[in-house]
């Protein structure tokens, strides 16, 4: 029976090539984007799930306002975990991570590499996050001072093995005792570290909860109400931080009052399983996801599956009309209501079938693709996943279904002798629902032109903007805290070669790099109403000039003034911040906290700088303030010509001799910079794609329709030319009810365009406007391409010869 | 009006080569009415959309109002067709999603007519085929006389010196094919050159001049008034 209909099936199929080859492409290429991407999505959504007690997980993030800057933490201070866990019994365990020192270098052998992923940790972190262990014991692997963990990558790059426990390896020059090796953590992890060292090494100001540095993470006891937890933390403020905050700020007699002058310091928790979606705070680990673009990136395969769907439908439909003829026949010859609706749906689902089977091929090949530009590491094994691929098998039959039914039963319908006289040709332009399909897949394809556009021109926006620094030709040498007491004289070597214009030592730079926050007062005395905070950068003598920065008030640090040590220099918005509308010759206070206890500073402003983009372009600037000091993490080299490669390798040969065994890695400042937008340009990349891909499939849609149009119509065509209609008469009257649609599509999405990409705009401080222009853009670009579409057909059609078709009686 | 000399026109397929018309030669004077008639396949419809230029012949000479035309490009047929020429067919050729009005219209449209003088000359033609209070009616309501009167109207609106017939009464009954006849005779009477093919004798007796055709060629002619 079912045999009996497929074979048909086949044998129609068959006959009309053309026509199923344009369907099927079309679905297999919706198809093909939809599986690319579910996985994407599915991955995304699959963050940090893995970890057993996920669910009760939590991280103790803090929003922190005060003097003129605005803090979005996803560090505590050190008290924070263990106070939690002694006064409240719902927190089953705490542990922290300790990473504000940033890269290490490790030896082997006689060299010494740059280890990137190393962090400090609780004992506590394999309680919370237990990790396949592969030798050691992870349970007891941090208690004493000098251990560490490692990952299976570590241990096989400096032991060869992953039996590496009970080894030394040597970290800053520190011996360290191997006490346990784990498998690489997950992929779908928001953090990946490859040493764990114990937190009894770190050397910190402790009982402090005014600093905030520890990734801490509690777990809290089955059935605890998380939102309802949060409401302690006002406890912790009034009884623990508000005590030292009285040290800095003796006029200070409760939180509220802090509150009160505009202030704030709050604390919420995090759940686990939402940090890769929705946190996106400061210090995080790694570059989190997005669960805006999820959204986005949900809605397009939604759409673009709906407009393969769609055309699926559309052409079935249109051409069911040319096979009335043969409905009428089967009817007249007794074939029942059901026969003809089986024959149809056997017929679609059979090509939805060949679509998901070529979708997969796509998709299985492609998926290396796709995971360059949406820089993720999707396995193609998962598309055969047991929780992935039964969806994928139904959906074919649920497309097929919904695809025949239409038509089946449209045509199912038909009363014989009409068919027969072959007097359905109105169906065609009249037909509301193939015309609204129509709409909708330009409607899509027009948005997705226009969010392209706008992406690409808010990144050309952030190429383009003045930044307050000149970020090319600036070659930064990283890790160069390795050169120690040769630093200088490396810096003073490589300025000798040709083609270097000027270097500074600061590992302070507006590209992602130190950072360092700290607070100040424009009075002896701080309290909350004159406090400033803000990021303090050490830099040195030669900084604003190789960083192109401008001076607008005062002057620049000078070998010429004795007194530099405590001078600063504030960007305008400190400046602002502060209420001064010259700050030079005005006074800074600092306390200042080491062994001896706590010390008053008082520093000089001696400029102010034109404010620069420090962070993203994603956020407002801050106050700053740079300090004449001593820190090598980086030295930046101002250059000049277009030679490069001869001149990194000189400079390497000098770091060679002065730093032997030393890595040496350099990086280029416009390309750190640019690296700060990877998620936008990702975005752009998706963007672009699926335009072209919706575009693709709305066109093959179109173009099906128009053929099968044309086909119908090719009696009055010859008719009309004969009455004198010429080529682009008739090319016109064909393709005016397309170009209608699609100006109806666009009139649609515009508004839907224009509020999305303004929403996408709202992710920066600093923006582009959305210009009239872009709109017509892209409706101009899906008029040109459907015409192109259209008229392909039209003019194949108004040149035929009017004598072959009217002979057709 | 009208005058061909050896005109060949070859039909070729994949397998076979039909010699459609075998060097005709005959000659249509302006004002005359002639009928062409000839067994199925010998020629006729060929001939036919050779003089109203829809098609191009293979070798030959075809002098329309004293110019060479057989070797006119597509552009240039056209032109001069669609001032010059009307067709009437067998299946009336209406379109089925256009009125009445809309039908006639088409070819003043083509022409490059204004809006008001169109309506004018479209209300003057459907008077004269007495089809006028039919005017919003779509083909499908009509008659088959009454469908083919608007086929007339349509052919004669432009005011053409020449109207091509294709079996003009081949599916409609007598009572019908005469109305059709009659109007045919009073727009040849009127000064139009007609030249139409039939099979029906008595439709041909309408005319003032009968071409006999066998396999592309003319056999004999009936001079009849
Ligand atoms: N497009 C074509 N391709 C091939 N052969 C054709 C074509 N058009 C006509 N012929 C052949 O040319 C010959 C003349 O055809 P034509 O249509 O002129 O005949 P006719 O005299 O009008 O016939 P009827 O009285 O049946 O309408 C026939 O043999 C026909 O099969
Ligand atoms: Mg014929």
């Amino acid at each position: 029976m079912f045999k009996n209909y497929f074979k048909i099936a086949i044998r129609n199929l068959w006959k009309s090539k053309g026509f199923t080859f344009i369907n099927i492409a079309g679905l297999a290429i919706g198809l093909s984007c939809f599986i690319l991407i579910a996985l994407y999505v599915v991955d995304e959504l699959s963050y940090d799930r893995f970890y057993p007690n996920a669910e009760r997980i939590y991280r103790v993030d803090a929003d922190i306002k005060f003097g003129g800057n605005q803090l979005n933490l996803c560090v505590s201070s050190d008290p924070m975990g263990p106070t939690l866990k002694k006064d409240y019994p719902q927190v089953e365990e705490y542990t922290r991570i300790y990473s504000s020192e940033g890269d290490k270098l490790v030896r082997k052998g006689n060299d010494y590499i740059n280890e990137e992923k190393i962090v400090y940790a609780d004992s506590t972190f394999f309680r919370i996050f237990p990790q396949t262990v592969l030798s050691g014991d992870a349970k007891t692997a941090l208690f004493e001072p000098n251990t560490v963990v490692l990952s299976e990558t570590a241990a096989k790059k400096y032991f060869s093995t992953t039996n590496a426990s009970g080894q030394t390896i040597e970290i800053d020059k520190k011996p360290f005792k191997v006490t346990a090796v784990i498998k690489d953590m997950p992929h779908n992890s928001h953090f990946h570290f490859d040493f764990i060292m114990s937190m009894k090494n770190v050397e910190y100001g402790w009982n402090n909860y005014l600093s905030h540095n520890f990734q801490t993470y509690i777990l809290l006891k089955p059935g605890t109400d998380y939102h309802a937890f949060e409401k302690n933390f006002q406890q912790v403020l009034d009884k623990y931080v508000l005590v030292q905050a009285k040290q800095y700020m003796p006029g200070l007699n409760s939180m509220a009052e802090f509150r009160k002058s505009g202030n704030y310091l709050d604390y919420f928790l995090m759940p686990l399983t939402k940090i890769h979606l929705y946190s996106n705070r400061f210090p995080e680990f790694e570059a989190n996801g997005n669960i805006q673009y999820v959204y986005i990136f949900s809605a397009v395969a939604l759409f673009i599956l709906l407009i393969a769907c769609i055309n699926f439908m559309n052409l079935s439909t249109a051409r069911s009309v040319n096979r009335a003829k043969e409905v009428g026949i089967r009817k007249v010859l007794g074939t029942g209501k059901k026969n003809l609706v089986a024959q149809f749906l056997s017929e679609s689902t059979l090509m939805a079938i060949i679509s998901l089977a070529l979708a997969v091929a796509i998709a299985y090949f492609t998926l290396p693709l796709f995971n360059k530009v949406a820089a993720k590491s999707l396995n193609s094994k998962s598309i055969f996943s047991s929780n992935f691929f039964p969806f994928l098998v139904a959906l074919p039959f649920v497309v097929g279904v919904l695809a025949g039914l239409y038509p089946a039963f449209f045509l199912s319908k038909f009363k014989p002798v009409v068919v027969l006289k072959g007097k359905i040709n109105a169906g065609f332009k009249k037909n509301i629902f193939r015309s609204g399909l129509v709409v909708f897949q330009f409607f899509t394809s027009i948005v997705l032109i226009i969010a392209t556009v706008v992406v690409f021109k808010q990144l050309q926006f952030i190429q383009t903007t003045n930044l307050g620094f000149n970020k090319s030709q600036v070659l930064m040498i990283q890790g160069a805290g390795a050169l120690e007491k040769n630093d200088a004289v490396f810096k003073n070597a490589v300025l000798e070669l040709p083609g270097v214009k000027s270097g500074t030592m600061s590992g302070y730079l507006p590209v992602t790099s130190s950072r360092s926050d700290n607070t100040y007062s424009k009075d002896a005395v701080m309290d909350p109403k004159n406090a400033l905070s803000m990021q303090s950068w050490v830099v040195d003598y030669d900084y604003i000039n190789t960083m192109d920065m401008q001076i607008v008030k005062g002057r620049n640090f000078s070998k010429n003034f004795g007194t530099d040590s405590t001078a600063v220099i504030l960007n305008e918005t400190a400046a602002r911040v502060l209420g001064y509308e010259d700050p030079v010759g005005k006074k800074l206070y600092q306390d200042y906290q080491d062994q001896n206890g706590t010390r008053k500073i008082v520093l000089n402003v001696i400029g102010v700088v034109k404010d620069f983009h420090f962070e993203s372009l994603r956020q407002n600037i801050f106050p700053l303030g740079l300090r004449l000091g001593h820190n090598n993490s980086i030295i930046s080299f101002k250059i000049s010509g277009t030679n490069v490669k001869p001149l990194i390798s000189q400079i390497q040969n000098k770091w060679k001799a002065l730093a032997p065994g030393m890595p040496f890695s350099y990086r280029f400042m416009d390309e750190a910079f640019t690296n700060m937008y990877r998620a936008e340009q990702r975005v752009e990349q998706v963007s672009i794609t699926f335009a072209i891909l919706a575009i693709l499939i709305a066109c093959l849609g179109l173009f099906g329709l128009v053929t099968y149009m044309a086909e119908q119509r090719t009696k009055e065509i010859g008719v009309r030319k004969v009455l004198g209609a010429t080529v682009p008469n008739l090319v016109a009257m064909l393709s005016k009810d397309f170009l209608k649609l699609v100006g109806i599509a666009s009139l649609i999405a515009f508004p839907v365009a224009w509020w999305a990409m303004h929403k996408w705009l709202q992710d920066f401080a600093y923006r582009i406007n959305i210009e009239w222009w872009v709109f017509l853009l892209a409706a101009f670009i899906a008029l040109f391409i459907a015409l192109l579409t259209v008229s392909v057909q039209a003019i194949k059609a108004a040149i035929a010869n009017p004598v072959k078709s009217l002979r057709t009686e | 009006m009208i005058k061909i000399t050896e005109l060949e026109k070859v039909y070729r397929t994949e397998e076979v080569e039909t010699i459609a018309l075998n060097k005709l030669t005959m000659e249509v004077k302006d004002g005359e009415f002639v009928a062409v008639m000839g067994p199925s396949g010998c020629g006729k419809s060929t001939l036919l959309n050779i003089l109203g230029l829809l098609d191009d012949p293979d070798n030959g000479s075809f002098m329309f109002n004293n110019i060479e035309v057989a070797h006119f490009n597509e552009r240039k047929r056209a032109d001069l067709r669609k001032h010059n020429i009307g067709f009437v067919f067998q299946s009336f050729n209406l379109i089925d999603e256009l009125t009445v009005f809309e039908n006639v219209e088409l070819p003043l449209i083509y022409t490059g007519v204004k809006a008001a003088e169109r309506k004018k000359r479209v209300e003057e033609v459907l008077d004269k085929v007495q089809i006028m209070h039919r005017r919003n009616h779509y083909p499908q309501q009509l008659s088959g006389g009454q469908q083919q009167r608007v086929a007339v109207a349509r052919a004669v609106v432009n005011h053409p010196k020449l109207i091509l017939a294709d079996e003009p009464t081949g599916n409609l009954d007598s009572h019908n094919g005469n109305e059709v006849m009659e109007l045919l005779t009073e727009l040849n009477e009127q000064g139009t050159t007609i030249v139409m093919v039939t099979h029906s004798e008595h439709d041909a007796r309408y005319s003032h001049r009968i071409i006999r055709m066998l396999d592309g060629q003319t056999v004999t002619e009936n001079v009849l008034v």
